[in-house]
């Protein structure tokens, strides 16, 4: 495993509401399903980045991810990161608050 | 009295806004790394330098993160497994149930990690005790810590 540059932390973001559902199978079977609504609500939650690369990426990686805070525990390499940070991520913000490493 | 003169003194509340930034680590698991919190130096250098000798581990680093919290990275490079393996066997031996909590964080993100930017009140851990040899898994860690202080050198 390479060497990798961790950012952690406490954020809040704002993301989708998700809506459960029910729809009656062909076989009678009451299946539950989820969509995805246009509300949005914020949230609270511990989440990191685990960067690998070369220094120019880790750079700008980092920097990005200031602004752009992880969609959970996300392993990536800087380069793919930096290419597609919304894939990864989402826009929110880094909070004060207690986190271990 | 003439308003055009009149000089703020003093100022209640939130002066300026706060900028809260996410906490940087090194993450590898090659490196036999040791969080030790709340514990004296004296008790620190005796548990690195008897797992040293212990494993082999050729050479370490000790840093304080803050008040009585230090960091230990060890020289040699060895597998996870056997980190894994010398992590516990520290943990079991001194009975540390902080190196424990935080050693079982390490075993389910399968990689250890160290902070290296401050964190809250607390500073950037700095270098205060080296042994042995320096010139590899140590030498990587001063490399990156370097790599992230900059960077955060560039950001503030």
């Amino acid at each position: 495993m390479v060497k990798q540059i961790a950012v952690y932390g406490s954020y809040r973001a704002k993301v989708p509401v998700r809506q459960r559902y029910w729809k009656k199978r062909a076989d009678g079977v009451r299946q539950r399903y989820w969509k995805q609504t246009k509300r949005k609500k914020t949230i609270e939650t511990k989440g990191r980045y685990e960067f690998s690369g070369k220094g120019k990426d880790l750079y700008k990686a980092v920097v990005k991810a200031h602004k752009i805070v992880p969609k959970g525990f996300v392993t990536v390499s800087a380069e793919k990161f930096v290419e597609q940070p919304e894939r990864y991520g989402c826009p929110g913000e880094w909070i004060d608050r207690e986190v271990e490493s | 009295m003439n308003s055009q003169n009149d000089t703020v003194v003093q100022v209640n509340g939130l002066t300026e806004k706060s900028n809260p930034r996410p906490i940087l680590g090194y993450t590898d698991r090659e490196t036999v790394k040791l969080d030790f919190d709340n514990m004296p130096f004296k008790q620190v250098k005796y548990w690195a330098s008897r797992v040293a000798k212990w494993f082999r581990l050729n050479g370490f680093l000790v840093l304080k993160s803050s008040e009585k919290s230090y960091h230990v990275i060890f020289d040699r490079p060895v597998s996870w497994r056997k980190n894994v393996s010398i992590v516990a066997w520290v943990s079991l031996q001194t009975k540390h149930t902080k190196l424990t909590g935080w050693f079982i964080l390490q075993c389910i993100k399968q990689g250890s990690t160290l902070r290296i930017s401050p964190k809250r009140d607390k500073p950037t851990p700095r270098v205060v005790y080296r042994s042995g040899t320096q010139n590899c898994q140590i030498l990587g860690f001063l490399r990156y810590r370097a790599l992230t202080k900059a960077i955060l050198a560039d950001l503030k």
